[in-house]
């Protein structure tokens, strides 16, 4: 859709059957009109190269992200705001359901289900459904990384489990890690540029994955090269306020968290060891009840009763342990990895000031800054770039999915003391209920 | 204050509008820790409570009748308890509130100085006098009155009614059997009734100890969110205020556990009660069991007494005896021995006779009063039960409500995060 539709919704550039060469530009005029004031993109991200490197892509169309720091996609990471992503101007929906469990020779192991529904072009087909394991996540989530190294990407589930505590093939547990691998992937699809990876597309439509998994290598993005290379060493002189600020801020969100989960877990044993008791107490009443003629009915009623309330404190800890806990272990996972990056853009930054130092020192002609030096310090402002703009949109989600999750664990603990308090309700017509002359 | 509505049913001479709580109120309105030597001349450290009584009627006239009050300590209960229990054997007495703090659950203290119990104490002390005073047979018992009354001299009153060498011994060994040929089926079955009913509620009130543990728990943990909730939000933006907010309502949330177990406590003490009753109701079933076995042993007395004097006129030995056969084989008694004797036997058996008869009419007197008494207990019982479990309800109802509240509470606060 070029431009003419005034008051329409823009769309992203890449909606719509055609490919990316024949969309226009975000940074061509046309596009900036209607994209309004706001969105103009600032003089210094127009240099020469920063446009799309067209020559580089996939026979589906699907963009290779260079290494220009102005290149269209880091770009549309910086402008996108979150009120584009409603169910209108979405174009990618993805959901992880009906696991399935595979007896094999050699394994034993469960696959879900991803469909995938989508208008975008780097997309053959509209829809798509595959079967993947978790192994397959897992080497999605690392080609991710291997190839977006500036990029925040969203945790997985734990990937081992303690064989025998935890019964890998029980419904809870197939059903939490489905929730999770569901978010993984749903976090992905809303990333501006990680839903635009290669590997992501071939994960959500490759037939035989495991044939694209060995060809593997070839296409590693010469960004992910850069960073890879970045070897350790580097002595950082200044970390920048705003990066420290993250670090300092994500070791207290983490420590927080671990104590939230300490907490939860605390709760949980503490009801169910409530429950045990519980459980002895009701019947008691009925045994009396059977001692008793006039107030036969009244106890067996109070034991029935409890029975009741048994029943809801059960559904209360188990909603806890599948729903809450498991969101703030992802959430404390997502932290761990994220300081990763903030170590990685360290080492770029350190990287980068050990060359310009080196160069100073050497006080070659001044007008040419070596090539070398200018590609470093590129490095470093796309890495800022990018980490910043993630950054704001974690913490964004991070709002809303612990605004979402504690409202759930008050709204479970309502329905817990309601549930009861309807058991007991019901019961004192019962109890007050006069005994014809008997 | 008076919280019982007994029907005038079995109640023969005594009535309702006779019973002395309609007269006077009654109650035990404080408690004080007092000093002072002991009868082996230690001192030692007691708690003291203070009975109040006064006239309703004049009360009716809108005057303000004068109080009365005397104090007296938990032995004095204890002596008048037991004189009861002698006196009116028949009778369920209403027992006293426990001795020791008994089904604790940790938080609260065993410890009988302990403040909480002392109150508790308090109210089981004047449920007890309400109890007594609005029993229609117990009222009337002077020596009960001048509990209430009299406060010098009354320990004394008591020991001169020699009560204590009526009461029966046997009726302390509580485990002890005696076969008794011809048992009163209702007894038996009321005999075993209180064994399963004191049996069903221990195990209810241990049980409810430990649910009562568990529930405080779970409350007090939840208390750990407030802080970590407070920390966190510093840390925080725009989630910081709802987080802190909430912070809050989870401290309210495992402050109010408190109170409600609190008040969990006068439902336990309710059960209590009851718990102690049956051990009354057994106490009558015991007693009867005691006369029902005194009765057959004076029948089987008698017997064997005129089976003697009729083995001694005839001249014919049916049952064996020593005596028989040394007398044959000694050589017989003279005539005049023989007589006298028989006359002494036909003495006894007069005796025994008579004794049977009473014995036979107290028994039957015995169960006709006890039965009506047993009659009006079990109406009193169903109807306490009753309002205990209503009570119980309540409170539980009550504590959901406010779960309900504090969680929505919370759930607002995290919704504006």
């Amino acid at each position: 859709m070029s431009g003419g539709a005034a008051g329409a919704p823009k769309p992203l550039p890449s909606s719509g059957p055609k490919s990316l060469r024949e969309m226009p530009h975000p940074l061509a005029t046309s596009s900036s009109e209607e994209m309004g004031p706001a969105l103009t993109p600032s003089p210094d991200l127009l240099l020469p190269r920063s446009i799309a490197d067209k020559d580089l892509s996939l026979p589906n169309g699907t963009p290779v992200d260079t290494s220009s720091p102005a290149s269209s996609s880091s770009l549309l990471n910086r402008l996108q705001l979150d009120d584009d992503l409603d169910g209108e101007t979405r174009d990618l929906f993805v959901t992880v359901d009906d696991p399935k469990k595979h007896v094999c020779t050699m394994e034993t192991y469960i696959t879900y289900r991803v469909t995938t529904k989508t208008t975008r072009a780097e997309f053959d087909l509209p829809e798509y459904s595959v079967r993947r394991r978790y192994q397959d996540f897992d080497w999605l989530r690392n080609k991710l990384e291997e190839s977006q190294p500036t990029h925040l990407i969203p945790p997985l589930p734990e990937k081992f489990v303690v064989k025998g505590v935890v019964d890998r093939f029980s419904e809870e547990f197939v059903e939490t890690r489905r929730k999770a691998l569901d978010k993984f992937l749903k976090r992905i699809t809303d990333h501006p540029v990680l839903s635009f990876n290669e590997h992501f597309n071939v994960f959500l439509t490759a037939k035989d994955l495991n044939a694209y998994k060995k060809q593997g290598m070839a296409l590693l993005s010469k960004m992910g090269e850069s960073v890879k290379y970045v070897t350790g060493g580097y002595k950082l002189r200044s970390r920048p306020l705003e990066f420290a600020a993250i670090g300092e801020y994500l070791d207290t969100f983490s420590l927080k968290l671990g104590t939230i989960d300490r907490i939860a877990q605390r709760i949980i044993k503490e009801q169910l060891e409530y429950l045990v008791e519980l459980r002895e107490y009701g019947p008691v009443y009925s045994t009396w009840g059977g001692l008793e003629v006039e107030l036969a009915e009244p106890l067996e009623g109070v034991s029935a009763c409890i029975g009741n309330c048994c029943t809801a404190l059960e559904e209360l800890s188990e909603d806890m342990s599948e729903d809450f806990l498991p969101v703030l272990r992802e959430y404390i996972l997502y932290s761990e990895s994220m300081k990763n990056v903030l170590k990685k853009r360290d080492q770029v930054q350190a990287e980068y000031e050990a060359k310009l130092e080196a160069v100073a020192l050497k006080k070659e002609e001044r007008p040419k800054v070596p090539t070398d030096v200018e590609k470093c310090q590129d490095r470093v402002e796309c890495f800022n770039a990018d980490l910043k703009a993630d950054m704001e949109r974690w913490q964004n989600n991070k709002r809303q999915d612990f605004r979402q999750l504690l409202m759930g664990m008050a709204d479970k603990n309502i329905q817990y003391y309601e549930k009861c308090l309807t058991a007991w309700e019901s019961i004192i017509p019962l109890l007050q209920d006069k005994p014809e002359t008997k | 204050m008076e919280k019982q509505n007994e029907r005038d049913t079995c109640c023969e001479r005594p009535r309702m509008e006779d019973c002395l709580s309609k007269k006077i109120e009654i109650t035990v309105s404080e408690a004080e820790k007092r000093t002072g030597r002991n009868a082996m001349n230690m001192q030692e450290t007691y708690t003291a409570y203070l009975i109040e009584t006064r006239a309703v009627e004049s009360q009716n006239e809108g005057q303000c009748s004068p109080v009365d009050s005397l104090w007296r300590r938990y032995s004095e209960f204890e002596l008048l308890r037991n004189y009861l229990l002698v006196i009116y054997p028949h009778i369920v007495v209403p027992p006293l509130p426990e001795k020791r703090a008994d089904f604790v659950w940790h938080k609260l203290s065993a410890d009988n100085m302990d403040p909480d119990f002392v109150e508790r104490r308090r109210i089981g002390l004047e449920n007890f006098l309400l109890r007594v005073a609005s029993h229609p047979v117990l009222c009337q018992d002077n020596i009960f009155y001048s509990f209430l009354t009299q406060e010098g001299g009354w320990k004394e009153m008591v020991n001169e009614t020699g009560f204590q060498l009526k009461a029966d011994s046997r009726l302390k060994a509580l485990n002890a059997t005696f076969r008794v040929k011809n048992p009163d089926k209702r007894f038996t079955e009321l005999k075993h009734y209180s064994d399963e009913l004191q049996s069903v509620i221990s195990h209810l009130l241990r049980v409810r100890a430990r649910v009562a543990d568990r529930l405080y728990g779970v409350y007090k943990v939840h208390g750990n969110y407030g802080r970590v909730f407070s920390e966190w939000s510093a840390i925080e933006k725009e989630m910081g205020d709802g987080l802190q907010s909430a912070g809050h309502h989870m401290d309210v949330y495992a402050a109010s556990i408190d109170d409600i177990l609190e008040e969990e406590e006068h439902y336990a003490d309710q059960l209590k009660e009851y718990l102690f009753y049956a051990e009354a109701l057994r106490a009558v079933c015991r007693k009867h069991e005691l006369m029902q076995y005194d009765l057959e042993m004076a029948a089987q007395d008698l017997t064997s007494k005129k089976q003697q004097c009729e083995e001694l006129a005839t001249g014919t030995v049916r049952t064996f005896s020593l005596k028989g056969m040394t007398s044959k084989l000694f050589g017989q008694e003279t005539p005049e021995q023989r007589e006298a004797k028989i006359k002494v036997l036909e003495e006894q058996i007069q005796e025994g006779e008579e004794q049977l008869k009473s014995k036979n009419l107290e028994g039957r007197d015995f169960v006709k009063s006890a039965w009506a008494d047993i009659e009006r207990f079990k109406e009193q019982k169903n109807h306490d039960l009753k309002e205990a479990l209503i009570s119980y309800a309540v409170m539980q109802i009550s504590m959901c409500k406010k779960g309900i509240q504090v969680w929505t509470n919370a759930k607002e606060c995290f919704s504006k995060m």
